[in-house]
Parts: C-alpha cells; sequence; structure tokens
C-alpha cells in the first residue's frame, strides 16, 4: 500500500514537471509580450541562484565572488562577437572556456584559504578582476561595451537560451547530488574530517564542484549579458549578483533544488513589481532574507517541507526496502 | 626619488586610516568569530548621521560625533541584540548571512534617504597642508587621521589587555563554556564588544568621511578594505590591524606610482591576495581559523 503511494506520488510530480516544462516551452506561443522578459531573468536568476547553493548549501563553500563569473562569462562574450566578429553561440563557448580556465588557476591558491578567509577572498578576487578590466584598452576600460550583435535578436531566442541555461543548471545539481559523487559532496559538507577518513577525496570533490559551478555561472552570465545588451566592468562584477544570489537561496531553501527556483521567482517579481521604486525592492528582499534565517534556516522550501512533507526533486537515498515498523 | 618619498609618507598615514576601518572588524572577529559583512556600512552609515546633526543640530565637529556615537551605539545594540546573538549559535554561515541581509538594508535605505547623491564632511583640516616643500607635501587631514588611528587602536588594545572589561570579553572569546561558570554573561559582553566597536566605526566613519566622497553603496568599498587590512594582519590581533593598514596603504600608493593611478586599489587588493596565498592565516594571527 504504501510503495503504491509513492509511486502515486511520484507520479504526480513527474506529471507536474512536465505540465511546467511544456507551459515554459510554450511561453512565447501563449504568454503576453510583458511576460517573455520578465521569465528570462527568472531563469537566469534560477541558474544564478543553483550554482550558488550548489557550491555553498551542498559543499560549504560559502564564496561570496561566484559574480567573478558572471562577469567573465558576459565580457567572454562581449570581447568574442565585438572584438573577434564571432557568432553569439561561440560567445558562449568561450564563456564556458574561459570560466573553467579561470576557475582551475584561481583554485590553486584559493582552496589553501579555509572559511572565513574563503568568503572574503572570492570576494577580493571578484572585485580586483573588475578594476583590472577597467584599466584594459582592449575591453575598453570603464566605459563598457555594446554587444550589437544582441540587438536584433528576438526576445524568444535570447528566452529559450535562459531556459536552456536554466535547465542545464537544474539537471546538472540534480544528477550530481543523485550520483556517488554528490553522496560525497553531502558527506563533506556535514563532516569534512568524518568523509575524508571514510574515503571522500576533499580536495578533488571540492574542485570539481566549484568548477562545475563556476562553468555553468559563466554561460548564464554570458546569457544575461545577452538579454542586457551591454556590459562594462562595474555592473559585470558587482556585488549586487551575488546578493541576489544569496537572498534567492535564503529566502527559497538552502540545500535544496526547489529554493533557488522559488526565490527567483519571488526575486524577479519583487522586483518588477516594485520597479517604480528603487531601493524598496532589495530591502523588503533583505529583511525577508533575515527574518527567515532567524525563524526558518531552510527558506520557504523549509516550511513547506516541514508542513506538508513535499519535495519535487529529492536528492535524498530512501532505503529500498519499506519494512513495517513494529 | 622624491615621488617615490611621497607615495611611502602617503601611504603609511593612509595605512592609518585603513586601520582604524578595519580594527572594528578584526575586534569583532576576534570576540565572537563573526565576519561582519556590514561593518562598512555601519561606517558610512554613521558618516550620513554625522552630516545630519552638522547640518541640523551643531555645526561642533565633536558635538556632531558624540551625538551620533550615542545613536549608533543604540542602533548597534538592537542589532547584537536581536540579530546577532540569537544567531551566533546556529554555525558560521547564520551569522554571516544575517549581517550580508542587513548590509544591503543599510545601502537601500540610505538609498532612501538621502539619494544617490555623493557626500563630503566638511572640515578645515582638508584645505591645509602641515608639510608644504617641494620634496614632500603632507596635508593636515592625513596626519590628523594617522593620529587618531593610532591612538585609538592603543586605547583599544589596552582596553583589552588590561582592563576587567576587556578580560571579560576576552574570557568570553576564548571560552564560552569556562566563561559562564565564571559568571560572565558572554552574550552582554558580545554587546559591549559591539559597542566598542561601534565607538571606532563612528570615528572612522568621520575621518573616512572627511577624507573621501561617500554615498549610499560606498560602505562595500570600505568592507574590502577592512577585509584586506584584517586578513593581512590577522583576524582578531588588533595591533595587527596596524601593521596590515600600512601594507595595503604602502602597496597601493606604491602601485600607483609605478604603474598608474588606475592601478591603486588593484595593487593593494594583488598584495593581499599574495600574502593570503602564502601565509593563508594572515601575518600576525593568533586567533584559530574556522
Amino acid at each position: 500500500m504504501k510503495t503504491l503511494l509513492e509511486n502515486k506520488t511520484n507520479t504526480v510530480k513527474v506529471g507536474v514537471v512536465i505540465i511546467a516544462l511544456a507551459l515554459l516551452v510554450t511561453l512565447p506561443n501563449w504568454g503576453t509580450r510583458g511576460m517573455i522578459p520578465i521569465f528570462t531573468l527568472i531563469m537566469i536568476y534560477i541558474a544564478f541562484g543553483q550554482m550558488w547553493n550548489l557550491l555553498s548549501g551542498y559543499t560549504g563553500l560559502v564564496s561570496l565572488g561566484q559574480h567573478a563569473f558572471i562577469g567573465l562569462g558576459g565580457y567572454a562574450l562581449a570581447v568574442s562577437s565585438e572584438r573577434f566578429g564571432l557568432p553569439l553561440y561561440v560567445g558562449f563557448i568561450m564563456a564556458a572556456i574561459v570560466s573553467f580556465l579561470f576557475a582551475l588557476i584561481i583554485s590553486v591558491p584559493i582552496f589553501k584559504i579555509k572559511g572565513v578567509y574563503f568568503t572574503i577572498c572570492t570576494w577580493v578576487v571578484a572585485h580586483s578582476l573588475g578594476l583590472f578590466l577597467s584599466t584594459l584598452a582592449f575591453v575598453n576600460y570603464a566605459i563598457g561595451i555594446n554587444i550589437r550583435a544582441t540587438f536584433r535578436l528576438p526576445t524568444s531566442t535570447i528566452y529559450y537560451v535562459a531556459l536552456g541555461v536554466a535547465i542545464v543548471s537544474v539537471l546538472a545539481v540534480y544528477l550530481l547530488l543523485r550520483s556517488r559523487f554528490g553522496l560525497g559532496l553531502m558527506a563533506m559538507r556535514d563532516d569534512e574530517d568524518a568523509a575524508e577518513a571514510r574515503g571522500v577525496a576533499l580536495y578533488k570533490t571540492k574542485l570539481k564542484c566549484f568548477l562545475i559551478s563556476s562553468v555553468i555561472m559563466g554561460v548564464a552570465g554570458a546569457a544575461m549579458f545577452m538579454n542586457l545588451g551591454f556590459i562594462l566592468p562595474a555592473s559585470a562584477f558587482g556585488i549586487d549578483w551575488t546578493i541576489s544570489m544569496v537572498i534567492i537561496v535564503i529566502v527559497g531553501g538552502k540545500g535544496t533544488i526547489e529554493g533557488p527556483i522559488i526565490g527567483a521567482v519571488i526575486l524577479v517579481m519583487l522586483r518588477q513589481w516594485l520597479f517604480d521604486f528603487p531601493g524598496y525592492s532589495m530591502l523588503i528582499l533583505g529583511a525577508i532574507a533575515i527574518i527567515l534565517i532567524l525563524v526558518a534556516p531552510k527558506g520557504i522550501m523549509g516550511l513547506v517541507h516541514r508542513f506538508t512533507g513535499a519535495e519535487f526533486f529529492s536528492v535524498r537515498r530512501r532505503p529500498k526496502r519499506i519494512t513495517e515498523p513494529k | 626619488m622624491n615621488v617615490i618619498i611621497q607615495a611611502i609618507v602617503t601611504g603609511l598615514l593612509l595605512g592609518g586610516l585603513y586601520a582604524l576601518v578595519g580594527v572594528g572588524m578584526s575586534m569583532i572577529f576576534g570576540v565572537m568569530k563573526l565576519t561582519n559583512l556590514a561593518h562598512g556600512d555601519f561606517m558610512i552609515l554613521s558618516s550620513f548621521i554625522i552630516v545630519v546633526f552638522l547640518q541640523h543640530v551643531t555645526n561642533n565637529m565633536f558635538v556632531a560625533l558624540i551625538l551620533t556615537i550615542i545613536v549608533m551605539l543604540f542602533f548597534g545594540t538592537i542589532v547584537q541584540k536581536f540579530l546577532i546573538n540569537r544567531v551566533i549559535d546556529k554555525g558560521a554561515d547564520s551569522p554571516l548571512l544575517v549581517m550580508f541581509g542587513l548590509s544591503v538594508i543599510i545601502q537601500n535605505a540610505l538609498f532612501l534617504i538621502f539619494g544617490p547623491n555623493a557626500q563630503i564632511i566638511n572640515t578645515e583640516l582638508m584645505r591645509t597642508n602641515i608639510v608644504s616643500t617641494q620634496m614632500l607635501s603632507v596635508s593636515a587631514l592625513h596626519l590628523v587621521n594617522f593620529l587618531v588611528a593610532v591612538a585609538i587602536i592603543v586605547a583599544l588594545t589596552v582596553i583589552m589587555n588590561k582592563s576587567s572589561l576587556g578580560r571579560a570579553i576576552r574570557a568570553s572569546s576564548s571560552n564560552i563554556k569556562a566563561a559562564e561558570l565564571m559568571g560572565i554573561n558572554t552574550k552582554r559582553m558580545y554587546i559591549y564588544a559591539m559597542g566598542l566597536t561601534i565607538i571606532v566605526t563612528c570615528v572612522a566613519g568621520l575621518l573616512v568621511g572627511s577624507t573621501f566622497m561617500y554615498f549610499n553603496f560606498t560602505g562595500t568599498q570600505y568592507l574590502i578594505i577592512a577585509f584586506g587590512v584584517v586578513v593581512i594582519g590577522g583576524m582578531g590581533s588588533l595591533m595587527g590591524t596596524l601593521i596590515g593598514g600600512m601594507i595595503l596603504g604602502l602597496s597601493q600608493l606604491l602601485g600607483a606610482t609605478f604603474f598608474g593611478t588606475p592601478y591603486q586599489t588593484l595593487s593593494g587588493f594583488l598584495v593581499l591576495l599574495i600574502i593570503l596565498s602564502i601565509r593563508p592565516q594572515g601575518l600576525f594571527s593568533k586567533a584559530i581559523r574556522k
């Protein structure tokens, strides 16, 4: 009986996911004109949130410098399109490559640094990158670059790219965490020493996670700047991106896959709703985030889970045999 | 050669100011192992409040500073009592993220109240030079900044090492259980530590606000400088901050002299990252890394 019920809820879950996906894919056909840009933003923020969550919610590497990769991705797209005249999809490949290489190089010094120092250092690295790019003539100093190739793009194309990035990010986190590697990650987050004693290669696991998170973040950053059409160091390497990511994850629920999705929807909607009152939306979100940390450290998803027990993308492993409690 | 001497002198003096910016953060970290991500915003908030008092209440800088300290102490106590003390026991991430949220709130609240315009606190010191020769010129403001910074850091060190309040605060930081068994209310000690930090931060706010332009988002910039100072000096080491500040100031000014002004801030951070990758716990750290 119980297994049947379990299967039934599983079917419902799969059904909901499929319907949601179908609605999202056909959005340009049924949605109003105003909806597409909003959903584009939501999709990109979902990717940002997922990647920050992967790094900080699952591995415990709290980084406040992941916007370095958003900026790098954006600049890779801008430079390859404007300076080298390459098509935009090559820009996305470049974004992935540049992010990968930078993450690989920076991981050598930065992984020596632990805890709070890691948090600070990642931020300093991102900030320094922004400062460095504003001294380069090649990227037009701090004045910025217009990515002209994006001006002619229809909004639905940008939307599909964003949707693709969001789906890839969710799938990547889901598959990663369901794998053996993900088990190691979570063991590491809960107790580093115990995990290492059980044979989890700490450095390698952290590095892989950092690389995956950085590459997808870079691609999502390229998508973001394809949407914006203009890039300058102050916006590309601004802490605002990380503030948004952190708020998305905290509001939605740290260490869950649904959390960043809910968080991204709330963030984008609230900003859109309070568009005429700049400052208020971040003020409200900051307050919500603090209140949630105080009363519900697991965010909205944690509350939902506590009261209804619902989980869409469960990465937990349940025992295969269900034995009746005696 | 003149240019280099000038850069070294200005760098050291600027370093004093940076140390004052960083010392509050070092103190909070040393006592409650909390990285105060809203530290820069606390400072800029006090700069804004000083300007309000100067414009509407008094013309005297010291009176304005003292009024600001009173307001900020009230604010700091509330933050410590109702936010930090409630999450400080719940792992390392929660307090960090609470302060991050607080930083976002302060920045946007300042934006809503004061708008996006840059401000500066007007003082006579800005326009006077103490030394003014062809070799070297030293602004009175920079010198005052440096002297005040050194005085405050020394005073803070003495308070922490010699007074009974300082001993109680240090006891709460090194062993919570033992301190509480000795009858120390550790959470209250945290409030006192925050109070000391707030006083120092208000002074830093006055000096920074009268030396450089600031606006609502400037706090982030000084947070990173405070990071730099504290990380080079070693988190929790108060005298280390002074040296950390000077190293950061020197490397910024020397970088600017050799590579050009755009590289000023960048060279400071590069030195920071190099030091950190060689000595991950900072140069003078006594605090245990978590």
